[in-house]
Formats: structure tokens, sequence, C-alpha cells
């Protein structure tokens, strides 16, 4: 523990960040959101990806509804949806939901609800990965500050 | 998968515009061909009814008119010997009838002869009476009374010898009293009559005497005639009940049929017959008329019997048989005449034997042998002697012109029907093939339409494309960029790998200018490029390139070389991203092909035409500046506005390099996408190929040209030339120190031969005294030289081992004649042996100089730190960076005067000077560096579009600033800021002086807002070099020292006390704008929509007109910092997609509210969308500027800046 820990930790969270860059999950954007993150607003990024996938449940919820409806037409309702799902996603910096959004506008954009089902498929893969993946990642950063808290102040 | 989308896209397009075309081609090619049938058609069909409507009425009507012309003739014709027949006839009977009224007188008068001399005079006296008839009509054939006693009495003519005759039979076989029998038998009188007369007829002598025909006196003896011999005469037989009888009979004289009447003569007491009077006349007249009538009108006529027995014809064929019972009448179907006899067998063929019966026929084609004939038959009804008359006429007589008219008329009416058909189906064909082709030129015009609207959407996939792969592109690199930060504030890497990661990052900022380069040249292509129009400082820019190219130019040791003349304007107008970007391709472009040599980037200002004058006022303004306005005012106010307007100025420029040439064949296409003066290049230096056509594209936008020139030589000369406007103010040439007059000698010991001599020519040209070095020992021993002669007059006797040149020496002696020179020394590092160890050595002998000189050291950017130090250490302050160029000459110039007049006031305060050394020193390197950040920000910006005019002329200005205030910038920046915000609130008290309801609302974020906002700025100010540090880091990744903290610690707060609304209905999207904008130091206050916004907005404005003052009383105290928070908004973001009310509608709602007021809150536009189609509807409903989502940083703090100092 002493310092050690933390150190470790913050090495795994840069790992578990890399991997996400890497794989496409995450990108630029979320690095600007952690970078907001100071002292004033210390959970800031927690508190908005939490709005986010509060928000995100919702609109998955209300997609999915959208598109189970028997008689189902109601593309335009779906892209104001995938729009705001794309804007919190690139906000968050969510890149490949976001990508999957595209897809999905483009699809209802054809009225292709094959192509919509298949893409709400994805977009739900897409987000639990990335909700497992931000869980794992703020639970590091949670042992991460509870190890911080150890360290005495003057190391700073 | 967006690649995917694409593609479909392209295919349902394609699919789309294959059907369309398919139903093109069968239109037109069905529509020409039935247009042409049914035109034929139709005009064959007219021209045909129109013939037969013509042929057949002329036809008909005169076939008509001529029938019944004809018929009448016809009738006339008949009814002429008709009536000629009825007179005969007539005539006949009149006679008969006289001759009987006479007999019967006489008889009356000679009632019961008694004797044979009363016979005989009765027999006179009837002779007489008969005499006297005969003669009176001279058609008569014969009259003959045949008395009861068988006595005969006749007269008769013959017409052909014309001879008379009286023939009577022999009185005496007649006696009286064969008259008494008959009383006696009256009732048998018949019987005895008719046997008495036969027997006595047989019996009796008949004689005939010739007579006068004119008096009818006896010419001739009379001789006997047998009996009915000559003439038939009429008897009892011929008047069997007692009335008149007819009837037709035929004599042996006569080749004429006789017509012949008998009457019954009556006793006075009307009780038996004593007489029978006979008439005869021959019919041979009728037919002489109808021969005269024949032969005027042409035809037959004849005249037949009831049974069919010729009576006349119109020809001289006999009319009687001759037979052995002598002659007889002949059947009109035996006629000699050929067209009777077939005009009678016709009749009879036609309409039966019985035809007659029938009152009239008329036969218009009746065809006979050859020809055809019109026959018409009349009935001429008189007792017992019915009459039929017949007329033919050939029809050729009378329907013959008209038949042959008709035929005429039929021929010339089809040919010229025919005519007609053929010129109008020629005229069809020319006219539809004319529509055809017409046709034909739609349909390809329409197919061209067709391609135009597919290759339109196709570069619409294209642009829709490269924007998805710009994201896709970008994206990774912004990962790749974004990790290595990461990696870069990692603490615990080693150096190396620090200096790697730098360098790694490095190339991926290359790259992803490559591939902005690429959406450059797309943009560019597809015409969405749009040059902004900003002010900016050209030299500037300019050596910043050269200052960035030269660290590589080093490592090519290729010497980089500035020269613009001193007539550039320093600010012009126009795109300086784009203007960079085009030195920045071709310098780096030459360099890429130059081993060994020097690039020299030539600039110099050529007026064009219509601005000449104003052109010169930079040069010489305040000389002519009188003389020209007094030209102006005679020229008028025309050419004055001219004048303003037309500031435009040519820039020519050369890039000159020493590289390999390029081949004159391919002067132009070098400037094509893709393409290299040499293949093998893209093997030996890379690159794409792309840097020279962007380079064109973009000079050709700013209305210049670009091009290869010759050049003597080797190496490339690309001649340029830019069109850009100066602001008028702009022209203003920055107020030079007169050097000329401050006996300056600049001894330029330069290793780049080519930097070095323009610089020394330009120093020449501003009237300074230069000498030049290009190695080491030169420098010695120009030194030498120069000192020994100064110091020559202490120690004259010192010999120069050294040799120098006769042109250096002659300066040397120029120099030597000046008085109180003050030398500048400006030493290449690259002159010292930095190899070795010598290079100490070699600076201790310059120390030697220190005193007599100031020097100026060029370091080069891997100049190692321990000479700067020891070069420092020694008091060497001025030090540049390599690439010499006129404003780091002339800042050398000014600092050395500056030193020299200070020293001149204050000669002992040495340290001082060493202190103001050091600013100007590290004035210089923040210059150099501040460059580097702006230009960095500029290429980042460039992509955005307008925006970035905005952040250009931001750092621009941010930059001058830092030029004014060197220093303390971090301190200065923040007490800016406090400055700034105490002078808004102290605004605002004003306002919230007079809203009581409002302000206690707000006050709660007075009083939690305010503490934190001095906490803060007094933290960052007080701890700057710590948290700058760190702010760094997180803002600003691609800083990478100490020198940008000012910078960034300035940024980091810099929209202190901004008030900011954010309409924004997206949580997450909200939250961290907010945060974003709350760390800038601004205040923000969140809406979830549009329609909130406008509610928040109004409520401002609606406040203005209360009043408040006790609560302003209360804190009266603090107010100045404290009630700052009535919330009237600096700026509104405003998301554009938002439920209620979307963000354009609230913008026009704003704006509009705004109208009367004079007020105007910048609003800029969130939008997801990162087309330009939305940019220009954002400004359109009027927003102010446009942020797309995810929020960029840096533009949006420097967006956010530029709209709300515009407003302050």
């Amino acid at each position: 523990m002493l310092g050690l820990g933390a150190d470790r930790l913050w090495a795994d969270m840069n790992r578990l960040l890399a991997l996400l860059f890497h794989q496409g999950v995450l990108d630029e954007q979320f690095v600007q959101l952690q970078q907001l993150q100071d002292e004033s607003s210390p959970n800031f990024v927690c508190e908005v990806v939490t709005i986010y996938f509060h928000e995100s449940e919702k609109l998955l919820k209300n997609l999915r509804g959208l598109l189970m409806e028997r008689e189902f037409s109601d593309y335009k309702k779906m892209g104001i949806h995938l729009n705001q799902f794309m804007g919190s996603s690139s906000s968050i910096g969510a890149k490949r939901v976001r990508n999957v959004c595209v897809a999905f506008r483009a699809a209802s954009e054809q009225n292709n609800r094959a192509g919509c089902l298949r893409a709400l498929e994805l977009l739900e893969h897409e987000y639990c990965y990335l909700k497992n993946k931000l869980h794992e990642l703020f639970h590091i950063e949670q042992q991460r500050l509870l190890a911080a808290g150890v360290r005495y102040p003057m190391q700073n | 998968m967006c690649w995917i989308e694409y593609q479909v896209l392209q295919l349902l397009g394609e699919d789309k515009a294959v059907q369309l075309h398919a139903v093109e081609e069968s239109f037109t090619g069905t529509l020409s061909d039935k247009i042409i049938n049914s035109s034929m058609v139709m005009l064959a069909i007219l021209i045909g009814l129109l013939t037969i409507l013509t042929w057949h009425f002329t036809r008909i009507y005169t076939t008509k008119s001529l029938n019944s012309l004809a018929y009448g003739l016809r009738n006339e014709l008949l009814q002429r010997p008709i009536s000629r027949m009825w007179n005969i006839i007539n005539s006949t009977t009149e006679i008969t009838t006289a001759q009987l009224k006479l007999s019967e007188y006489v008889f009356r008068r000679y009632n019961k002869p008694a004797t044979q001399a009363e016979q005989v005079e009765l027999y006179e006296v009837m002779r007489d009476i008969t005499w006297a008839l005969f003669a009176s009509r001279k058609a008569l054939n014969a009259i003959t009374i045949n008395y009861k006693n068988g006595f005969v009495q006749a007269f008769h003519r013959d017409h052909r010898s014309n001879n008379t005759f009286y023939i009577y039979s022999d009185l005496t076989n007649y006696s009286i009293s064969a008259g008494g029998s008959n009383e006696i038998n009256l009732l048998s009188s018949h019987q005895s009559w008719k046997d008495q007369s036969i027997h006595g007829n047989i019996s009796a002598i008949w004689y005939q005497e010739p007579l006068d025909p004119v008096t009818g006196e006896k010419i001739g003896k009379a001789k006997p005639i047998p009996p009915d011999d000559l003439i038939k005469i009429a008897g009892l037989s011929q008047v069997p009940d007692g009335v008149a009888s007819w009837h037709v009979a035929v004599s042996k004289y006569t080749d004429s049929p006789l017509l012949s009447a008998a009457l019954p003569v009556w006793d006075p007491s009307n009780e038996s017959i004593v007489a029978v009077v006979g008439v005869t006349t021959a019919l041979y007249s009728v037919g002489q008329l109808m021969k005269e009538l024949v032969e005027v009108h042409s035809g037959h006529i004849y005249l037949t019997s009831k049974e069919g027995y010729l009576l006349a014809t119109s020809t001289n064929a006999p009319l009687l048989t001759n037979t052995t019972k002598g002659p007889k009448l002949m059947m009109a179907v035996d006629s000699e005449e050929k067209v009777i006899k077939m005009g009678a067998r016709w009749l009879q063929g036609a309409y039966g034997n019985n035809f007659s019966q029938r009152h009239e026929i008329h036969a218009e084609n009746a065809r006979l042998g050859q020809e055809q004939y019109f026959i018409d038959s009349f009935f001429l009804k008189l007792k017992r002697l019915p009459l039929v008359g017949v007329i033919i006429i050939p029809r050729k007589n009378i329907m013959g012109k008209v038949d042959e008219r008709a035929f005429k008329t039929l021929v010339i009416l089809i040919s010229a029907s025919l005519c007609i058909l053929f010129i109008g189906c020629i005229c069809i064909f020319i006219l539809t093939n004319g529509v055809s082709k017409e046709m034909k030129l739609r349909a390809e015009l329409i197919s061209h339409l067709d391609a135009r609207r597919r290759a339109e959407a196709s570069s619409n996939y294209k642009s829709q494309f490269l924007a998805n792969m710009s994201h896709e592109l970008r994206t990774p690199m912004a990962a790749v960029i974004g990790l290595l930060d990461i990696l870069i504030s990692d603490d615990c890497l080693t150096n190396e790998q620090f200096s790697t990661v730098t360098q790694i990052r490095k190339c991926s900022t290359a790259l992803l200018r490559l591939l902005n380069n690429i959406l450059d040249l797309s943009k560019v292509e597809s015409g969405k490029l749009v040059l902004e129009e900003t002010e900016f400082d050209l030299g500037r820019e300019l050596e910043g390139l050269v200052d960035m190219f030269s660290v590589q130019c080093i490592n090519h040791n290729v010497e980089t070389v500035l020269d613009l003349s001193d007539n550039m304007p320093k600010i012009v107008r126009g795109d300086s991203a784009r203007v960079v970007q085009i030195f920045a391709n071709l310098i780096s472009n030459s360099l890429k092909f130059t081993t060994s040599g020097h690039i020299i980037i030539r600039g110099w200002c050529e007026n064009s035409n219509s601005s000449f004058d104003i052109g010169k006022f930079p040069l010489n303004q305040k000389k002519s500046r009188p003389a020209h306005k007094t030209k102006l005012k005679e020229q008028g106010s025309h050419t004055k506005k001219a004048c303003k307007q037309d500031n435009r100025m040519t820039l020519r420029f050369e890039v000159d390099d020493t590289g390999c040439g390029i081949d004159p064949s391919k002067w132009e296409s070098v400037f094509e996408s893709f393409e290299q003066a040499d293949p093998s290049t893209t093997r030996t230096h890379g690159g794409t190929g792309l840097g020279l056509c962007i380079v064109r594209t973009l000079v050709n936008k700013m209305g210049g040209e670009i091009k290869v020139a010759k050049k003597d030589g080797p190496g490339t000369l690309m001649q340029l030339y830019l069109l850009l406007t100066t602001p008028v103010d702009g022209t203003e040439q920055h107020c030079q120190v007169d050097f000329s007059k401050q006996n300056l000698v600049v001894l330029l010991a330069l290793r780049g031969r080519m930097g070095r001599l323009i610089m020394s020519q330009w120093l020449h040209k501003i009237g300074l005294f230069t000498v030049e070095a290009s190695e080491w020992n030169e420098l010695t021993q120009i030194l030498r030289e120069l000192f020994r002669i100064r110091s020559s007059v202490y120690n004259n006797g010192f010999d120069a081992q050294f040799s120098l040149s006769e042109p250096l020496s002659t300066k040397v002696m120029n120099i030597k004649d000046m008085r109180n020179p003050a030398f500048i020394i400006l030493v290449d590092i690259g002159l010292l042996d930095l190899s070795t160890d010598i290079w100490k050595e070699q600076l201790n002998f310059l120390d030697s100089y220190f005193g007599k000189a100031r020097f100026a050291w060029m370091l080069s950017h891997d100049t190692p730190n321990a000479i700067k130090m020891e070069l420092r250490r020694k008091g060497h302050m001025l030090m540049v960076n390599m690439p010499l160029y006129k404003e780091k000459m002339i800042h050398i110039l000014e600092a050395v005067i500056k030193e020299r007049n200070l020293e001149g006031q204050k000669k002992s305060s040495n340290t001082l000077r060493t202190t103001k050394e050091g600013d100007l020193h590290e004035y210089l390197e923040i210059d150099a560096t501040q460059f580097d950040v702006a230009s960095s920000d500029d290429s980042d910006i460039s992509e955005i579009g307008s925006s970035n005019s905005v952040s250009g002329s931001q750092t621009g200005e941010k930059r001058r600033e830092r030029l004014r205030k060197p220093g303390s910038s971090g301190y200065q920046a923040i007490n800016n800021c406090l400055v700034e915000l105490t002078r808004v609130y102290s605004e605002e008290n004003y306002s919230t002086e007079r809203d009581p309801c409002h302000v206690r609302l707000n006050s709660h974020d007075v009083q939690n807002e305010e503490p934190k906002c001095c906490t803060r700025a007094s933290l960052s100010s007080e701890a700057q070099s710590e948290s700058s540090e760190q702010h760094l880091v997180i803002s600003c990744p691609t800083a990478q020292g100490n020198i940008y903290s000012s910078k960034a610690a300035n940024e980091q707060k810099s929209l202190e006390g901004v008030r900011i609304l954010l309409a924004e209905d997206n949580p997450v999207l909200q939250r961290v704008a907010s945060i974003m904008l709350e760390k800038l130091g601004a205040t923000v206050f969140a809406v979830g929509d549009g329609l909130q916004a406008v509610d928040a907005l109004n409520c401002i404005l609606g406040a203005e007109d209360c009043i408040r003052e006790s609560i302003f009383e209360d804190r009266n105290t603090r107010t100045q910092t404290e009630i700052k928070d009535f919330p009237s908004y600096d700026l509104i973001l405003m998301d554009c997609q938002m439920p209620k009310m979307d963000g354009y509608e609230a913008t026009e709602i704003i704006r509009k509210s705004e109208a009367g007021t004079g007020l105007h809150i910048p609003i800029v536009a969130l939008t997801a969308h990162a087309m330009s189609s939305d940019e220009a509807k954002c400004l359109e409903v009027g927003m102010d500027a446009y942020l797309t989502k995810p929020i960029d940083y840096k533009l949006m703090v420097s967006t956010i800046l530029s709209l709300t100092k515009r407003t302050a």
C-alpha cells in the first residue's frame, strides 16, 4: 500500500485507458474531460459519465421500444434520439458508441428496419462494453484515490 | 461503416439513374416514330378526302345539271316529231271529218236519187267537193269514197312522181235498184252491202285519170286499172261498228307507211251507211322532220306502232319489207339500221314486249354495241292507234365533254393530290426530322443533366465521404496524440523516453498536417474553401516560418535566407494561415530537394496600377504627403475614393533554392495533383506531390499566380505573386530608428554565404558599415586589424602577421576614419569549434574584445546548453536563434543603441545593463516561440473555417500585447482580468440597483460565487508557476516548456467574469460544457431548452426597468464585487437541436426582442453537425459563431473571448 499502491493503480488506470484508446472505445474528448477534473470538481468525470449512463439507458430503452413497435414508422423520432445519443457520446468521448450511432442514424434515415435492429444490437453491445470498462476505470480510480489518501501531503 | 454506407448510397443512386435513362430512351424513340407515322397518315387521309370531295362535287353537280338539260333536250327532240305526227293525224281527221260532213250534206241534198242522172249528179258533186278538200291538203295521199252501191271515187297523189290521179269505178255496173234492196233489207244491209261490194268490186273496172295537181283538170286519158291495185279504198270493212277507224297501211307505190282513216257516212235518217270516206296520209313527212332534227342533234329517232312496227325513223333505212304478198310493215327489231335495231332490242330485253304500256322510259346508260346511249321512249295515245316514240342519243354527244372533263379533272386532282401528298410527306419528314433531332438533342440534354446530377451527387458523396473520412482519420491521430500527451504527462519517463515520445508526437502532428493537406486539397477542389480576411503581419509570419524551417535546414546543411524588401507592407489583409501554408509548402519542397546550398525567400512589393499613388505612402510618407494631398484635391473625390478602396498590393515572392532543379518540360505539370517532377523522387525524398498543387490552388484563389522561372545556376526558382489588400491604417510603416547616424559598424561573422551577403547589402542600404567574415580565422584577423588600428595610437609597432584582402582592408580603412564607432559583432556559433574544447579558448579570445564591441551570438537550435551557459556566464546576453533576418537584426541594433545610450547616461550601472539585456534576450526568445504557438494554433484552427479569423486576430492581438509588456506577463494578465472584472461589476451596479426582486435571489449566487472567484484568482496569481504548469499539461498538450506557462495560465482564467447562458438539453453535454467554462472562470447558467433560454433573457430585459435601491444600501460596503450577479449574460451558448424550441428559433426570437434595444448578446451555436450548411444556417438566424460537438477547448475559449471582448 503506502504510496506504492497508488502508483501502481495509476499505471493500471493509464494502461486501461490506453487499451480503451487503442480499441477506439474512447477518444481524446475523454482526456479533455479528465483534464477538466481538478480539486474544485473532484468527481467530475464520474459524475458526467453517470449522467451519461443514466441518459443513455433511457435513450436505449426508448429506441428499443420504438423499434419493437409492430407498425414501426417513427424514424424521425428515432433520429432525434440518436442525435442526442450521439451528442452525449461524443462529448464524453465514447467514440465507438458514437460511430455505431452514426451507422444507426444512417440506417434509420434509409428506413432500413433490419439495419436499425442490427445497429441497435451493436449499440447495446458497445454501450455495455463501455459501461463495464468505465466502471472498471472508476473503480481503479477510487482505489487510487484511497491509496493516494494515504500519502502524506509533503510529498506533493 | 461509413465506407459501406457511401457505397450503398452510390449504388442506389446509379440504379435510379439507369431506370430513368431507359425510360427516356424509349420515350424519345417511340415518340418521334409515332409522330412521323401519324402525321403522314393524317396528311394522306386529308388530301384523299379533299380530292374525292372536290371531284365528287364538281362531277355530280355538272352531271346533274347536264342530265336535266339533256333530258329537256331529248324531250324536246321527241316532242317535235310527235307533235308533227299529231298534226298529221289531226289534219287527216279534220279532212276526213270535213269530207264526211260534206258528204252527208251532199247526200241529204240528193236524197234518194231516183234517176241515173241524179245519181251521176250526186257523184259529180261529190267529186268536186272531194277534189276541193284534196287540193287543199297537199300532204294527203289519197281521199276515197266508197258508196253503198260499190261505186268508188278516189283522188290519189303520187309524191314520188308528183302526179295526181282521179280513180273511179265504172258507173254502169251500179244500178239504183240496189238502193232499193238497201232499203228493204235495212237490218241486213251490212251483209248485203258487203257482199255486193265485194262482188261488185271484184267485178268492177276502175279508171285512172291523171289530173293537173293544181287545177284538177283532166290532163290525160282515163285508163282502167284493177281495183285496189293502186290504192286501197276504204270500205265498210274498215268501219265495222260505224265509227271512225285508223290504221297504218302500206301501198305498193310508196316506200313509207301510210296512215289511213275511214269514216262512215250515214244517210240523213241516220239509219244506214251510205258511203265510207277514207283519207290516207303518208307518214313520210314525219320521217323528214326526224331526219332534220337528227341532223342537228345527231342520234336516232323512230316511231313505232303499239305492236312494234316501225312507222318513221330518222334514217333512210326502208320501213317496209317486200314480201311476196307485197310490201309489209317492218318491226323495229328487224330494222336495217343497226342502232335502231339494237335500241329496240335493248328496250325489249330491258322492259319486255309490252314496254309501250308504260308511259315513258328514260334510260341513261344503255350500252349498245361499243357505245353508251341515252334511250328515251314516249307513249302517244291515239284511239286505235297508239304510237311509241323512241329517241336514241349517244351519250358521247351530250355527256362526252362532261365525262372527259370529269376524267381530266379526276386525273388532275389525283395527280395534284399525289403531288401534295408527296410534298407534304417530305415536309413532314423534314419537320419531324427536325423535331426528332431536337428530341434527340433534348434527350441528350436530359441525359447530360442526369449525368451532371449524378456527378454532383457523387461529388457530394465524395465530400461527405471526405468529411466522414476526415473524422475517421483524425480521430485515431487525435487518439495517438492524446495518448502521447498522457505519456508525456506521466512523470515516470526517463529523459530519453521523454524526447522519443516528444519526437513521436511531432511526427504525429506532421501526419495530421498531411491529412489536413489532403483534406484541404479536396476542400479547395470542391470549392468549399473560403479565404478569410484578417489582418496579419506578413513579415512576422514569414520570419516564423523561416525560423521553423531553419531547424531542418541546418540538419541538411542548407542555409535559409529571408530577404524581404523594405517596401513590403507590414500589415496585410488576407488569410494568414493559407499564406503561411503556401510558403511552408514551397519551402519544405525546396528543402526536400536541396542537399546543400541555400534557400532564399525574396519578397517585394509591386504596386498595382490602380493604387500606384497609395503604394508610395509607406516609402516616403512624410515627404510626399503634402504634395499628394494637393494632387488629390485636383483630381477630385473620385480618385480619392478609388485610392481608399483600391489599396490592393501585388506582393511578389521568389523561392530560390540550389537543389536538383526541375526539368523545364515539367514546369507546368509539377503543379498537378500527385505529380512529381521525377517519379523516383517519391522513393528518395518521399512526399505525395500534393504540396505544390495546394499551393497553386491557394495562390490562384488569392488572385495570384505561381510558376517556375528560369534560373542561371542549379536549382529551382519559383516565382509567385499574391494580391493582398493592405488596411489603410496598416500602411503606416513602423518607425525605424535611423541607424545610419549611429556610427555603427557591424561585423558579420556568419557561415552562410548568402545570408551574410544579403544582410550586409541591406545594412549597407540603411547606412551601416559592415565587415564580413565567414570563418573563425577571418574573424580573428579582422578583429585584430580593426582593433589594432584603434589601439595603434598606443601600440604602433604591432605588425599584422595576417594580411587582409584588398577590399576588406579598404573597408577597414574606412572604418578607421569613423569617429567613435560602435562595433557590433555577430558571431555564428558555428564558427566556434564545438567538436573539441577549443571553443572555450575561442571565447576567451573574444572576451578580450568584450569591452570594445558588442557581441551578438547566433545560436542554432542544437547549440549545447553548456555553451549557452558559458556565454551567459561571460556576459554575452545578446543571443538570437539561427536564421538571421532583418527583424532580428533590427532588434539587435536597437538593443545595442539603447544600451549605448544608457551607457552614455549612467556609465556606472553595469548591473542594470545586464538585467536589461536579460529582458531583451528573454523577449527575443519569447517572441520566437510565441509564434510557434500561434502557428500551431492557426493550423489547428484553420480546419474549422471562418471561426478561425476570430482566433487569428485573437492571437495576433495577444502577441502584440505581449510585445508591449514583456516579462511580467502572467501577473499582468491576471491583473487585467481582475481589473476587467471589477469594471464590469461596477457597470452592473447601475442595473442591479433597480431590481429588488432579483437581487435577493441572486445574492446567494453572489455570495457563493464571489469568494470562489476571488480565491481562484488569487490562487492562480500567487501560485502561478506551479498551477500554470499543471494547467499547461491539461489545457494545452502541445506545449513543451516553461515558456508557455504564462500564456497557459493566462488562458486558463481567460473567461474570468464572463457570464454565459448555456442552452443545452443533453445533460451530459451540459455538465461538460459548464465545467469547462467554469474552469475558465466563467459563470455558467444552464437551461434545458430554447424556451427557457428566451425566458431567462426576457427576465433581464424586463428587469432593467425596475428600480431597486434599498438592497443596494444594505450591501453598500461590498457592492463593487458582490452585486455583480444580476444575470445579464455576456454570451449564450446555444445548442441547435433542442426539444420545445430549437436553437435557431430561440436565436431568432432573441434577436427580434433585441431589435429595438440596441443590445446584442453574442450567441454561439453548438451543433453536432459539422457541415458548412449548418454553419450558414446558424449565421443566418443571427448567431455570431459556431462550435461543433465535441467542444474543442481552445477553439471555444478563443471564440468566446473574441465575442465578449468585442462587446466589452
